[in-house]
């Protein structure tokens, strides 16, 4: 049997169906809203978020209840929290961001000691288990991209004036503090319902990497920001098909795939490409 | 009697822990342009921000035709979009892709949420006429990064000249244009105020343009020194009073 048989038949199991449709949703959000936190120097944040996750899942397990149920409102909490002391300390945003999620890394991994034997594994939450992706979880991510969509979509101009030159975005009457909490508050849900597929360590790479790919072949910031989401996905298709086809994980095998499309993104002829 | 665009009554502004600004009133009548002068830290730009309702303010009152700027700095959507404002700095990330026909096209939407791609056709008919008037329709499908500071200031006046508007914030505006440039953009201004009746709110350095091109002027060294006609304002003993006597001095030698 051929490798390309092999890999249609695996993408014909329901599980490997659900991975990839997973996969490809959070691809398109984490490339979405990346494209925003990178330009906002918020790669870290999302950095931040997903290493603090640990603590939440902990807090989770230590109470008896579902992990993925305690995440998200632990990650919106965690980063209006945070949102909190930059603006209240007037702290270096590295530095701050260092402090907290060091310590709740800390604080996540002393509780789990707790907890004794956690059958998902450490390792499920560190790297995450895109094959383990429900049914519901689709339904949510599905949901979350709508969301991430509208929103960035409709307040596109906004978002682009914010990120560009934040006084001549008040002086044009938009509420600046307002759409930073609103962004922040959807980077933290979208970091939070990826990390089930994702894990706490790979996250970030979702975010930033596509952008990143993205920015080098842009022009225009329209075109910036559909092209982060676009190569999210792509990342994420790729990726699953590259584990099919070699039988390594999922999450580490998209990163790398995305990894390798911004290495092509680097070396393109750049006159080119950045009419985007 | 000229409508009243705006009007500061006993304004004061904090910075840190010192006041910037103090009880400064004063009142700009649409189809006129007011310069405010003053030395470095005088408060011009903690003025006028101020006024935008980007920096809080912790007394006084601010209204833009008619309506007041809160605390907060809310302003009806109505009235923001008849403002204009172009910063002194205009820095910003190079490295954030946008081309100057995409800059201009911000100035040009209204408030509030709508589908990108709303208006395309008129979007972009408004971004062709206000680049022209600018003399940087070749600038369009530039990325901003590649612009020089004179070019970035043309896009930026383009973006405030997209749609109509009933008044015109410039924090030391022509700085980084070529003579040239400086030269049309006071036309422009003049344009602007005698055939579209807006109000202009400049901050300059340049006191020989502020007494050939104003209408009047704004001393200010944290409290108002003086307001009036420039033959008045920029007088030796204001002038000593905000800039203080060597200057004057100097001024008179050269």
């Amino acid at each position: 049997m051929s490798d390309l048989t092999r890999v249609i038949e695996l993408f014909q199991l329901p599980f490997m169906q659900r991975a990839l449709l997973g996969g490809v949703l959070t691809g398109l959000m984490g490339g979405l809203m990346g494209s925003f936190t990178i330009l906002r120097q918020l790669s870290f944040f999302s950095d931040a978020l997903g290493h603090s996750a640990l603590l939440g899942i902990s807090i989770g397990l230590l109470l008896g209840i579902n992990p993925s149920l305690v995440l998200l409102p632990f990650a919106v909490l965690f980063a209006l929290g945070i949102t909190y002391l930059l603006e209240r300390t007037r702290l270096w945003t590295d530095a701050l961001l260092n402090i907290v999620y060091s310590s709740s890394l800390a604080i996540g991994v002393i509780v789990l000691s707790f907890v004794g034997q956690y059958k998902g594994g450490i390792n499920n939450i560190l790297f995450g288990d895109i094959l383990a992706v429900r049914q519901s979880d689709l339904v949510v991510s599905a949901l979350l991209v709508v969301v991430c969509i509208g929103f960035v979509g409709l307040t596109l101009r906004s978002q682009i004036l914010l990120t560009l030159h934040e006084p001549l975005a008040i002086a044009s009457g938009i509420a600046a503090s307002a759409h930073r909490t609103a962004f922040i508050v959807l980077l933290a849900l979208v970091v939070g319902v990826s990390i089930k597929a994702i894990g706490v360590l790979l996250i970030s790479a979702f975010v930033v990497i596509p952008a990143c790919a993205a920015r080098m072949l842009s022009r225009t910031f329209t075109g910036y920001v559909m092209l982060s989401a676009g190569l999210g996905a792509l990342g994420a298709v790729l990726g699953m098909v590259l584990s099919a086809l070699l039988n390594l994980p999922s999450g580490p095998a998209i990163v790398t795939m995305q990894l390798a499309i911004f290495l092509v993104a680097m070396v393109l002829p750049r006159t080119k490409l950045s009419a985007v | 009697m000229k409508e009243i665009v705006l009007s500061v009554e006993k304004l004061t502004v904090y910075r840190e822990t010192y006041a910037a600004v103090q009880d400064v009133s004063f009142e700009l009548e649409a189809g006129t342009d007011m310069a405010i002068v003053g030395s470095n830290g005088a408060g011009k730009s903690t003025l006028v921000q101020a006024i935008l309702g980007i920096l809080p303010r912790q007394a006084g009152e601010v209204l833009i035709l008619g309506r007041p700027l809160t605390r907060r700095g809310h302003l009806p959507s109505s009235i923001r979009q008849q403002i204009a404002y172009l910063p002194q700095n205009f820095l910003f990330d190079r490295r954030i892709p946008i081309t100057v026909n995409e800059l201009v096209a911000l100035g040009w939407d209204d408030l509030g949420p709508k589908l990108p791609w709303a208006n395309q056709k008129q979007r972009r008919l408004a971004v062709r006429q206000a680049l022209e008037r600018v003399d940087a329709l070749h600038l369009g499908t530039q990325p901003i990064s590649r612009l020089s500071g004179g070019e970035t200031k043309r896009a930026l006046l383009a973006y405030c000249l997209v749609r109509p508007r009933r008044l015109l914030i410039l924090d030391e505006a022509p700085a980084g244009l070529d003579v040239r440039g400086e030269s049309e953009f006071y036309q422009l201004l003049y344009q602007l105020k005698q055939e579209q009746g807006w109000a202009i709110l400049q901050i300059s350095h340049d006191l020989d343009m502020v007494r050939k091109h104003c209408d009047r002027v704004l001393c200010l060294n944290r409290f108002l020194r003086c307001q009036g006609a420039p033959d008045y304002a920029l007088s030796p003993d204001n002038l000593a009073a905000v800039y203080g006597s060597d200057f004057v001095r100097y001024r008179h030698q050269h």
